[in-house]
C-alpha cells in the first residue's frame, strides 16, 4: 500500500513571486535610499558628490553581486545572516545577523522620518527645523502605526509594492531624462568639482554617507523564499536592481552638480547658488533632495512638484515598513538556528505574527528616534551633541548608525562568500561571480572570488570611514554589537549550546531540501550528482 | 524662489546622457523580465500548446447508455479557457427492426433533458454550445461520423449509465470510439463510489 503523506497543517510560504515581485520587493527598499541618501551625500561631499557615489557605488556593485551569487545558491528566507551562519558559522552568522538588526531598526526610523520631510514639501508645517515636536510626533506615530499595522497583519501586497515601484523607475527616468535634457550644464559640473572640492574628512564622510543609498539588497535575498524559479529569476532581479539604482545614484549626483535651476536659487544677500549649495548645512532640505531636485526641471518640475514628495513619501514608508518585517523575519530566522531565544519564534495567538520580534524591534526603533530627535526638541541637550557626537542629530545620527550596521554587515557576506566557495564548491552556482582564482582546497577544486577580495576591502574602508568619521556611529554601533554578542554567550549558555563554535547540521541534506523546496529540480540533480562524484573520488584517494 | 527661468538649453552631453539612461533602464528591466525557461517549464509549454490544438474543436457525446454530464462541466470549463467550439450531441440508437427515422419518445425527451442541462451548464460556463440529437444505427459510428464532420479535435465521453453496467471496464461503444477515433478521446469513468470530479466533503456532506 502507498504511503500518503497527510496534508500539511501549516502549509509553506508559496512561491508566487514573479521576476517583477522580486525586483519591486528589493526596490522598494533600496530604490527609496537615494530619496535619503542624496540630500547628506551633497550636504558633505560637495563637489566630490558624485565621485562619493561612484565610490560607494563599485562597492555597491560587489555587495549586490555577492548577494546575487549567494542568493540564487541558497535561495532561503534567512538571507545575508544565513549565508554568514553557513559559511563562518554560528557566532559570526549572529554577528551578521545583530548588524543586519541594527539597519533594520534604523530603517524603520530614518525612513519615517524621512518620509515626513517629503510630506513637509507639501505641508510646510511638518518641516523639522520650523515645528520639530509635530515632526517628531508625526514620525512617532508612523512608527507606532507601522508596528500596529505588522502585529495584526496587514502587510502591503506583492502588487502594491510592484506598482508603486513601476510608478518610482518611470518617474526618476523621466526626471533624470528631462534634467539632462534641459537643465543639464557640463561647465556648471566641472565648476562644482573643480572650485567645490571637499576636505579627504569630508570625501570620507560623504562616502560613507552613499553607501546608504544601496542598502537594501537583502530583501530581495530574504523573499527568495517566496520567489518562482529563485535560482533563475534572481540573479536577473538582483543584476537589474543593482543597475538600475546604480545608474540613478550616479546620474542624479552629476545632475545635481551640474542642474542649471529652472527657478533662480540666490543667497541671503541675493547672490546666484548652484543647485547642490542649498544642501549643505540645511538639514530640511537635506531631507528632500529628490523633490527639490525635480521641482527644478524645466516645464517637467511644475508637475513633479506636486507628485514626488507624495511618491517619495509613499515609497519611503514602503521602506520603513519593510524594517519592520525584515527585522521580525532576521530575527525568526535567527531563533530558528538557535541564535537568539525562541521567544523570538512565538506568534500571536491571534493574528498568527510574531508579535514578541516587531514590538520589541519597534521599540528599539523608538529609541533611536528619541535620541535622533532630542537637539531638535530640547535646544539645551545642543551643547552635549555638539561636545561628544560634533552636533550630529537627527537625519544625521540615522545615517550614522544606518552606515555602520550596513558596512558591518556587509563586510561578513564577504567572507562568507568567500568561505562558502571554499567549504561548499559542491552546489551548483547558476550565477557566479566574475574574475576568480582556480585552487584546490582539501581536495576539491574550488575558485577563489578576486571580486569578493576587492568587494571586501571597499566595504572594509568604508566601514573604517564610518568609525572615523561618525561620532555616533562610532560609539553607538560597536555597543550595539558588543551587547547582542553578550545576549548570544549568555543565551547559548543556558541552552548548553557551544558558545564560539557552531552546532552541527547536517549541510548537504539541507542543500537538497533547499533546492527541492525552490522547485530548481535541476539544480538539486547536479548537487547530488557532484556530492556522489565527490564522495567516490574520495573514497578511491582513500584505498592505498 | 523665483518666477520661471526662460533660458532652456539643450547640451549634447545633456542628451546624449538622457538618451542613454533611457535606454539602459529599458535594456535592463527588458533584459530582467525575459529569463530564460527552465526544463519543467518547457514541458509545461508544450503541454499547454498541445491542449491548445487538442481543445480547438470539443464534442460531448450522450447517450441512452453514455452519461456525460458530469464530463459536460469540465468541457464547458475548458471551453471557455481555451475559447473552443462546443457542439453536444446526444446519440438515439435506432434497432434495425425500426425504420431509422423512426419516432422513439422516451429517448428523444431524454435527449432533450440531456441537452438542456449541458446548454444550461455551458449558459453557466459563458461559453457558447451548439447541440444536435441524432438518431443513427450505431452510436459509435455515429459520434465518429459527426466528429469528422466537424474536425473535431477532442471527443468528451461519460461512463456508463448506472444499472447498464456490463462488467466490461469500458462499455464497448467507448472503447471502440476511443480506439477508431481520429482525434483525442476523453472519458470520465466515475469512481467505485462515483466520486469523481466532487468534492469529497461536499459528496459526504450530501450523503449525511
Amino acid at each position: 500500500m502507498a504511503a500518503v503523506k497527510p496534508r500539511p497543517k501549516n502549509p509553506e510560504l508559496r512561491r508566487a513571486m514573479k521576476p517583477w515581485g522580486s525586483f519591486s520587493w528589493g526596490y522598494s527598499d533600496v530604490g527609496a535610499d537615494i530619496f535619503v541618501g542624496l540630500g547628506l551625500v551633497l550636504g558633505v561631499a560637495a563637489g566630490a558628490s558624485n565621485v562619493a557615489f561612484l565610490f560607494a557605488g563599485v562597492v555597491y556593485v560587489c555587495i549586490g553581486l555577492a548577494y546575487t551569487e549567494l542568493a540564487a545558491t541558497y535561495p532561503v528566507a534567512g538571507g545575508g545572516q544565513y549565508f554568514v551562519m553557513r559559511g563562518l558559522g554560528d557566532f559570526f552568522g549572529f554577528v551578521a545577523g545583530w548588524a543586519v538588526l541594527l539597519d533594520f531598526t534604523i530603517d524603520v526610523t530614518l525612513f519615517a522620518w524621512s518620509s515626513v520631510d517629503y510630506t513637509s514639501q507639501l505641508l510646510p508645517a511638518l518641516v523639522n527645523s520650523v515645528n520639530p515636536w509635530l515632526h517628531f510626533l508625526v514620525v512617532l506615530s508612523l512608527v507606532l502605526g507601522l508596528c500596529i499595522l505588522n502585529v495584526v497583519g496587514v502587510r502591503e501586497s506583492t502588487a502594491f509594492n510592484g506598482a508603486v515601484s513601476a510608478l518610482d523607475v518611470i518617474s526618476e527616468t523621466c526626471i533624470l531624462c528631462l534634467g539632462f535634457l534641459f537643465a543639464f550644464r557640463p561647465h556648471l559640473l566641472i565648476h562644482a568639482m573643480q572650485l567645490n572640492w571637499p576636505s579627504p574628512y569630508q570625501l570620507m564622510l560623504g562616502t560613507s554617507l552613499a553607501i546608504i543609498s544601496f542598502v537594501g539588497l537583502e530583501s530581495i535575498s530574504q523573499a527568495a523564499q517566496e520567489t518562482q524559479r529563485p535560482a533563475s529569476v534572481i540573479p536577473r532581479t538582483s543584476i537589474s536592481l543593482i543597475l538600475t539604482i546604480l545608474i540613478f545614484a550616479l546620474a542624479y549626483s552629476n545632475l545635481a552638480l551640474g542642474l542649471h535651476p529652472w527657478h533662480p536659487i540666490t543667497d541671503a544677500a541675493g547672490h546666484p547658488l548652484q543647485f547642490w549649495q542649498i544642501f549643505p548645512h540645511n538639514a530640511d532640505n537635506q531631507g528632500k533632495a529628490v523633490a527639490l531636485l525635480s521641482a527644478q526641471v524645466p516645464y517637467y518640475g511644475a508637475f513633479a512638484a506636486l507628485y514626488v514628495p507624495v511618491l517619495g513619501a509613499v515609497l519611503l514608508l514602503i521602506s520603513s515598513n519593510s524594517g519592520v518585517f525584515g527585522s521580525s523575519r532576521i530575527a525568526y530566522a535567527m531563533s530558528t538556528s538557535n541564535l537568539l531565544p525562541s521567544t523570538f519564534q512565538r506568534v500571536h495567538q491571534k493574528f498568527r505574527t510574531p508579535v514578541i520580534s516587531i514590538v520589541f524591534f519597534c521599540a528599539i526603533a523608538v529609541i533611536e528616534l528619541i535620541f535622533a530627535a532630542i537637539p531638535g526638541l530640547f535646544p539645551s541637550f545642543e551643547p552635549i551633541y555638539g561636545r561628544f557626537f560634533r552636533g550630529e542629530g537627527g537625519l544625521g545620527f540615522l545615517a550614522d548608525l544606518y552606515a555602520f550596521g550596513a558596512a558591518t554587515s556587509y563586510s561578513f557576506v564577504f567572507l562568507g562568500l568567500i568561505s562558502l566557495r571554499l567549504t561548499d564548491p559542491l552546489s551548483p552556482r547558476k550565477f557566479k561571480i566574475p574574475l576568480n582564482i582556480p585552487l584546490r582546497f582539501r581536495g576539491e577544486r574550488v575558485e577563489f572570488p578576486v571580486v569578493g577580495v576587492i568587494g571586501f576591502i571597499g566595504i572594509f574602508s568604508i566601514l573604517i570611514f564610518t568609525l572615523q568619521t561618525h561620532p555616533l556611529g562610532r560609539l553607538f554601533g560597536p555597543s550595539w554589537l558588543v551587547l547582542g554578542v553578550i545576549l548570544y554567550l549568555v543565551y547559548r549558555n543556558h541552552r548548553r549550546l557551544p558558545l564560539l563554535r557552531s552546532q552541527n547540521r547536517d549541510w548537504r541534506k539541507a542543500q537538497v531540501e533547499i533546492l527541492r523546496k525552490a522547485g530548481e529540480f535541476e539544480l538539486m540533480d547536479e548537487y547530488t550528482a557532484n556530492v556522489k562524484a565527490s564522495d567516490a573520488r574520495r573514497a578511491e584517494e582513500s584505498v592505498p | 524662489m523665483n518666477a520661471a527661468s526662460s533660458e532652456i538649453q539643450v547640451t549634447v552631453a545633456g542628451a546624449v546622457v538622457a538618451l542613454g539612461i533611457a535606454g539602459a533602464v529599458g535594456a535592463v528591466l527588458w533584459w530582467m523580465l525575459h529569463p530564460p525557461s527552465s526544463y519543467v517549464q518547457r514541458i509545461a509549454a508544450e503541454a499547454e500548446s498541445e491542449l491548445e490544438r487538442m481543445v480547438g474543436s470539443l464534442i460531448v457525446a450522450f447517450s441512452p447508455e453514455i452519461d456525460s454530464s458530469h464530463m459536460m462541466v469540465l468541457a464547458a470549463r475548458l471551453a471557455r479557457g481555451e475559447r473552443s467550439e462546443l457542439l453536444a450531441i446526444y446519440v438515439i440508437e435506432v434497432p434495425y427492426t425500426l425504420p431509422p427515422d423512426a419516432e422513439m419518445e422516451s429517448e428523444e425527451r431524454a435527449a432533450l433533458d440531456a441537452l438542456g442541462a449541458a446548454e444550461t451548464i455551458a449558459q453557466k460556463s459563458n461559453v457558447t454550445i451548439r447541440t444536435e440529437t441524432i438518431k443513427a444505427r450505431s452510436t459509435k459510428q455515429a459520434v465518429l461520423d459527426v466528429a469528422k464532420r466537424e474536425k473535431a479535435n477532442l471527443i468528451i465521453l461519460g461512463s456508463y449509465r448506472e444499472g447498464k453496467y456490463s462488467g466490461a471496464p469500458l462499455g464497448r461503444e467507448i472503447e471502440e470510439i476511443a480506439a477508431d477515433a481520429k482525434c483525442d478521446v476523453l472519458i470520465g469513468v466515475e469512481g467505485k463510489h462515483g466520486t469523481l470530479l466532487i468534492d469529497e466533503s461536499g459528496a459526504s456532506s450530501q450523503s449525511s
